[in-house]
């Protein structure tokens, strides 16, 4: 289960900025695709922004995939890395669906 | 009305939380003990045997530690009494700790006790990092006792008038304010000669455990351990 | 805070939780104050020298910290159990003579802290002066006293969960506080053994913040949606328990990323790695939740043709929403980017753990139990609709900008350290200080220190609005 690639190759001088902003920017899209879907969903927004949402979860899913190519993540860490990403993909249809079962459910 | 469906169920979720928090929290415990057994300190039996432990035994002190990279691990591993060349520690080499490298299982661990006892009441971790955890107005302690400065090339045995590397930071820590490096300064803690022992045991104590590599490169610069 | 309009069933719990919520400001003040000698001491090494230096400034910064979150947090509780169990709080009276005792507590830790600082390096200091372990350094005796007071406030909890209406927010604050004190215990011994020592300090210090502490905002969130927003309890409580199993799903075991440099295997650099990057799901879910019902409940009433805002707590909604927001900000993204082992070989131990801790206590924190003091002025001031007022906006915003401010100094800083002492130099003593005395590090301090001046700004205020606001015209009543 040791994963040796967790030190080495050493991670180089000018890979750090790209790491941390890259790193910065997962949530950051993250956060802009949950915003926009759920926004869309309660009708905040209008309904053709959707393809900004899933927009931004593609930029964070590269986003994710530039920070671990420059740390060098091991195949562990990518696995955890790509689930990360498709628990986010998920993530607000399913508290969405769930949000809007209970509410129905509850209506009189 | 909707069907009810599981997933908008409160006892659904309410059991879902029980078991998942159960379940990390037996998984954690469970390494815990794992953990456990492998950051107990060792005894002078394992350095004897050259038993490598994570936290080695006090009497670490009577030996040489270096911090050298090992291959196999892909970082820096503490080296206690010289190198096997695999990148193991041999416990051979001994090394003088206040003109002794006799100092015996009690006297070391009394030694440690106290400089652990003063790390805490001199409140070191609220400037200093210790294994990286504290605050960042001072230097990291991880390995301050390899660190250069203090060594037979460094600076600050010449400055405070000691021939050895332990008389050297145990003067300092009695006197900080006396040897200022910085504008940023130590201040006079009220450190004994007894207690800046224990620190320095504390320190050289701490340098043998074993991080897992960090901090990476440490002593990169020149006259280091690994100077370039 | 007058109590003059706390009447009927809960006047006497939520009178105890006004007494926190005031004892809860003043220390955050004073959090805020030796903050600023810390920050001045960055800038000009010698302030204070030797008189109040920088480790005992910074103690008190981060002991007043903790404990005015948790005294708010106390108060909380005293405040919505009345509303959630429908009964008065069981064993009230113990409960206020908790109250002083505890703040009497603290008042002398905080002078030995003060006036005494260190003693000689034996077992009497750390009973009576202080334990030197950084967020809990209160002396042995406090944690005894701190134990008993918390088992008094699970006791008040328990009992009138029991005997009132056992809701689910109830449930869940019943289970998690007593997680929460029952943890306190695992930082209460000594050992020689560093690595031991910094292990079960982390199972205090992380299944705090980034467990039992994040379920208790989660529960705190719940009853603020329902009394602002008036959002269906239904919905809001088993979304309380979807957070729950995340938050404990990914946060117990995220335990692990603080494993791997203390001397522990390396098997934890797997494990804190992926429960690492798992811990933002469950702040970003936070963050729709309360977007989700704010949209719903606001749709129900346009539909209805109402023009009006269904908020019925401005300024605590402000500072609610600032905490959806500031949890996924502070901890999610600013823990995020230096939590992989990779990175955090080179973050560990730099400003960039400053700046996120800073922006996480903050945004996780700071805002809701802020929010929570606003919803009981209203309640003590007997308040219908709570508007803000001229302070209280500019309050919010200084103090969030401010906030903001001092962690993007920290990062740059931060940033310049790992490079410079770290990547560069490899982390040793001259390492460290050709680090701290580059340019860009030496103005990111200058700019924290600025911040630090703006959020002290932002305090004054936000106590002006605290004292006047109940009484201000603007409000419906």
């Amino acid at each position: 289960m040791i994963d040796p690639s967790v030190v080495r190759p050493e991670i180089a001088l000018d890979d750090f900025l790209p790491i941390f902003v890259s790193s910065a920017l997962v949530l950051v899209f993250g956060g802009f695709y949950v915003g926009i879907y759920t926004a869309v969903k309660v009708n905040i927004l209008k309904k053709w922004t959707m393809p900004f949402a899933y927009l931004f979860w593609m930029l964070t899913a590269y986003c994710l995939y530039t920070m671990g190519s420059l740390m060098h993540v091991g195949d562990f860490t990518a696995k955890a890395l790509v689930i990360a990403a498709i628990g986010l993909l998920l993530l607000p249809h399913a508290v969405y669906y769930m949000q809007d079962r209970v509410h129905k459910e509850n209506e009189h | 009305m909707a069907k009810r469906s599981v997933w908008s169920d409160n006892r659904f979720w309410q059991r879902s939380a029980a078991w998942i928090t159960g379940f990390a929290s037996v998984l954690l415990i469970w390494l815990t003990f794992d953990t456990m057994a492998q950051i107990t300190i060792g005894t002078d039996a394992d350095i004897k045997n050259g038993v490598t432990k994570r936290v080695p035994a006090p009497t670490v002190i009577n030996y040489k530690i270096t911090y050298e990279m090992s291959t196999k691990r892909g970082h820096e591993v503490p080296i206690i009494g010289g190198n096997d060349g695999q990148g193991m520690s041999l416990f051979q080499e001994k090394e003088l700790f206040f003109g002794r490298d006799d100092w015996s299982e009690e006297e070391a661990a009394e030694l440690l006790h106290l400089g652990k006892l003063g790390s805490q009441v001199k409140n070191c971790m609220n400037c200093h990092t210790l294994l990286g955890n504290g605050a960042y107005y001072a230097p990291d302690l991880t390995k301050a006792w390899l660190d250069p400065q203090w060594g037979p090339d460094g600076s600050m045995q010449a400055m405070t008038g000691k021939n050895t590397k332990e008389e050297a930071m145990a003067e300092f820590l009695q006197n900080p304010s006396k040897y200022p490096t910085h504008a940023r300064q130590m201040p006079n803690l009220g450190i004994t000669a007894e207690e800046a022992k224990g620190l320095v045991a504390f320190l050289k104590h701490m340098s043998s455990i074993d991080t897992n590599g960090f901090p990476r490169n440490f002593g990169k610069i020149e006259g280091a351990v690994h100077g370039k | 805070m007058a109590s003059n309009h706390l009447t009927g069933i809960g006047r006497e719990s939520k009178q105890l939780a006004t007494w926190y919520f005031t004892f809860a400001a003043i220390l955050f003040g004073a959090q805020l104050l030796f903050g600023l000698v810390a920050a001045i001491q960055y800038v000009m090494p010698a302030f204070l020298f030797e008189v109040l230096d920088f480790s005992v400034a910074r103690m008190l910064h981060i002991n007043a910290l903790v404990v005015w979150m948790v005294f708010a947090m106390f108060g909380a509780v005293y405040w919505l159990l009345p509303d959630e169990t429908g009964i008065e709080t069981v064993g009230i009276k113990i409960g206020k003579l908790l109250f002083w005792v505890f703040a009497a507590a603290i008042v002398v830790v905080v002078l030995v802290y003060l006036f005494i600082q260190v003693g000689p390096a034996d077992e009497m200091s750390i009973w009576f002066i202080h334990e030197g372990r950084e967020y809990i350094e209160a002396p042995r005796w406090a944690d005894f006293g701190i134990v008993v007071v918390a088992l008094g406030f699970v006791a008040n909890l328990f009992l009138t969960g029991i005997k009132g209406k056992q809701t689910g927010i109830v449930t869940v604050l019943m289970a998690d506080m007593i997680a929460f004190s029952g943890l306190y215990l695992c930082g209460m011994f000594f050992t020689d053994n560093i690595s031991m020592d910094q292990y079960w300090w982390w199972w205090v210090i992380h299944l705090w913040v980034e467990a039992t502490w994040e379920v208790y905002v989660g529960a705190l969130a719940a009853y603020g949606l329902i009394t602002m927003l008036g959002a269906h309890r239904k919905v809001v409580e088993m979304w309380l328990w979807i957070e729950v199993t995340m938050l404990f799903g990914s946060g117990i075991l995220g335990l692990g990323h603080h494993y791997f440099w203390i001397g522990t295997p390396e098997y934890w650099w797997e494990i804190g790695a992926l429960f690492s990057a798992l811990e933002p799901l469950p702040l970003v879910a936070m963050f729709i939740h309360v977007l989700y019902d704010w949209g719903k409940t606001q749709g129900e009433q346009d539909a209805q043709g109402k023009e009006v805002s269904v908020i019925r707590n401005k300024p605590a909604f402000t500072w609610f929403v600032l905490n959806a927001f500031g949890n996924f900000l502070g901890a999610g993204i600013w823990g995020f980017f230096h939590t992989l082992p990779q990175v955090n070989l080179y973050t560990h131990g730099t400003q960039f753990t400053s700046a996120h801790g800073h922006l996480a206590f903050y945004g996780a924190y700071a805002t809701i139990l802020v929010g929570m003091m606003y919803i009981a002025i209203q309640g003590t001031n007997g308040i219908k609709v709570m508007n803000h007022t001229k302070s209280s906006i500019w309050a919010v915003s200084l103090l969030t900008g401010g906030m903001m401010g001092m962690t993007v100094a920290l990062t740059i800083a931060g940033y310049v350290q790992v490079l410079v002492s770290r990547a560069q130099m490899g982390a040793t003593w001259a390492a460290y200080f050709d680090g701290q005395s580059g340019i860009w590090f030496a103005q990111a301090m200058d700019w924290r220190l600025i911040m630090g001046v703006v959020m002290f700004a932002g305090f004054a205020l936000l106590a002006k609005d605290f004292l006047t606001t109940g009484k201000a015209p603007v409000h419906q009543r």
